[in-house]
């Protein structure tokens, strides 16, 4: 399990996470999402220790990382595919974090079995695809057979067959009551595989639900489109009862706030015959951009 | 396909890394570069020749000993480890490996003195094996004059006995300015100005200080040689050929340090850069 309480981590003027709080709770997968820029990889570094915390705190299963008694046996962690010396072959690299724990060569070959580089693992890491790399990163991440995992855009890079192998890594990982943090900064991704999602954006908490709830928010801010033979009068109508309506070129309303049922009735109250409704299904993609929206670190044309 | 693979469950304490595991587990890393094969032998094989070469252009020379030449690849041959050193201490950052190392060893500190420790065991090999080299190096030069060089000849053994330390020291030195300053280049420049270009700029400064027509007078240097070789001294290569020459007595007008105490101020140079790598490390983030 993993815990953040007003995680804070400033450099100079600039405040990359700012007074983050959630929790990664076991048996669970919980993704990470945030645009480019928002503090997924600053918070990873201080669950992993790398970085200290401004203020506030990250401890998992209770104890700050550098407190752990055996790292590795606690949390596993791809952080970065070019965590490896480009010259050591994948076993190498493996087996010298193994030798750090005590941990057998049997367990090294496991995992390069595991995770299908039995056929590389006599090679350089320099010579690896990003794919590749993603792969060693994950044997790295398991060889301690450890109850949290904390894995930083993970199908980077992966062919087709990597990413299907990847969600259903963090599904049977989780099921065998792990905890799997899992960061992306893609939302579909997300929606695949993980049970919740934590949303940040500059460095700030924007959401903590599962994906269903996020699912049902975006629906929510949800636009219904009808065109009716009569648009002032229903415009007039929905006006009243709240919602928010924009007339269309076409002719068309497009409806905010009020649901396609809501419409319908309406227009039935006043008598004006519906041409055509449609409720824009809301999708994750949406409901992720507008959470973010405003806080992106790149937007075209502007910063 | 399932992740787990039960390990048996141990106590905590004795699951984690110990010390003793980060060195092997660093010795593993050392020897599993390339580069780290390729110096060691380049390094042997350059002591071998120059000492040969050396020894042959001498060979001619009248009351030529051959074991005199024994130590004149060693301005060279030091650079072998000193490069050793700096890829071992530059190596985790230059390359993001850090990333890993430090995750599996959060106190950080004993990663460094592990490297230290697997730095010191092999160029301590290669240090024994180039001394070696240069001892075969001399065997033609000697044969040639019908000679088996006296291997327990006076100086001979404190000799080769420095050689080993003084390399030993360059490859800790290396891995200290490495650690230190974390990407390669810098750090071996560093390394180089104060191992090879320093010396050069204290012999001219000699020179420049002194009055050419003046007689010189070991017993009474000038002022301005005494100042330089005092400096020399205490420089790493100062202390190095006090090492390989304990009985020398040092340099005019310097403080003779002897064997030991050439040997501390070659420790210093190690010790004071990699504290403040080891403070470097503990304290700051790792990016």
């Amino acid at each position: 399990m993993i815990t953040a309480e007003a995680l804070t981590k400033r450099y100079g003027a600039t405040t990359a996470v700012d007074g983050l709080s959630f929790t990664a709770p076991p048996g669970t997968v919980t993704g990470f999402l945030g645009p480019n820029g928002a503090g997924k990889s600053t918070t990873m570094r201080m669950v992993l220790g790398l970085e200290r915390p401004t203020s506030g705190s990250v401890t998992v299963d209770g104890r700050r990382y550098a407190d752990l008694p055996a790292p590795l046996r606690t949390v596993g962690a791809l952080l970065d595919a070019r965590s490896v010396h480009p010259g050591r072959t994948a076993s190498c690299h493996l087996l010298a974090l193994a030798r750090t724990h005590g941990i057998p060569r049997s367990r090294v070959d496991e995992v390069l079995g595991l995770t299908g580089l039995e056929t590389v693992a006599g090679k350089r890491a320099g010579t690896f695809s990003l794919g590749t790399g993603q792969r060693l990163g994950i044997a790295a991440a398991l060889l301690g057979d450890p109850g949290t995992l904390v894995l930083d855009e993970p199908v980077n890079g992966l062919d087709p067959d990597g990413v299907l192998w990847v969600r259903q890594l963090v599904r049977d990982l989780a099921a065998e009551g792990r905890t799997v943090f899992l960061s992306s900064h893609l939302m579909h991704e997300l929606a695949l595989c993980a049970d919740r999602v934590v949303v940040v954006g500059r460095g700030r908490l924007l959401a903590d639900a599962t994906v269903a709830e996020l699912l049902e928010r975006s629906r929510g801010a949800g636009l219904v489109r009808v065109r009716t033979t009569d648009p002032a009068v229903l415009a007039e109508a929905l006006a009243r009862a709240g919602a928010e309506v924009a007339a269309q070129p076409d002719g068309s309303l497009h409806v905010r706030g009020a649901s396609a049922e809501e419409v319908g009735a309406a227009a039935g109250r006043v008598g004006s015959t519906v041409l055509e409704l449609a409720a824009e299904a809301g999708s994750l993609e949406a409901a992720y951009l507008e959470l973010t929206s405003g806080s992106a670190e790149h937007r075209a044309g502007a910063r | 396909m399932s992740a787990t693979a039960e390990l048996p469950a141990r106590p905590a304490a004795r699951s984690g890394p110990s010390f003793a595991r980060v060195v092997r587990a660093e010795w593993t890393k050392l020897l599993g570069l390339r580069s780290t094969h390729v110096v060691a032998a380049v390094t042997v094989a350059v002591t071998g020749l120059l000492t040969h070469l050396s020894a042959s252009a001498s060979s001619g020379d009248p009351g030529f000993v051959a074991t005199r030449n024994l130590g004149d690849a060693l301005p060279l041959a030091f650079l072998g480890p000193l490069v050793l050193g700096v890829l071992v201490g530059t190596g985790e950052f230059s390359t993001g490996t850090f990333r890993s190392t430090f995750a599996a060893v959060p106190r950080r500190v004993p990663v460094l003195l592990a490297q230290a420790v697997v730095t010191a065991a092999v160029v301590l090999v290669v240090g024994v094996l180039s001394v070696g080299a240069a001892v075969l190096g001399i065997l033609p030069a000697a044969a040639s004059r019908g000679t088996t060089p006296d291997l327990g000849n006076a100086g001979v053994p404190q000799l080769l006995l420095g050689t080993v330390g003084f390399l030993v020291g360059a490859g800790l030195l290396g891995l200290a300015a490495g650690a230190l300053l974390r990407r390669a280049v810098p750090a071996l420049v560093a390394a180089v100005v104060v191992l090879l270009v320093a010396p050069v700029v204290l012999a001219f400064a000699a020179e420049a200080g002194t009055d050419p027509l003046a007689e010189y007078d070991p017993e009474h240097p000038p002022p301005a040689t005494v100042l330089v070789n005092t400096v020399e001294t205490f420089t790493p290569v100062g202390a190095g050929s006090a090492l390989t020459n304990p009985g020398g007595g040092g340099l005019d007008g310097a403080p003779d340090l002897g064997a030991g105490g050439s040997a501390l101020v070659l420790a210093g140079w190690v010790v004071v850069p990699l504290t403040a790598a080891a403070i470097r490390l503990r304290r700051r983030d790792l990016g």
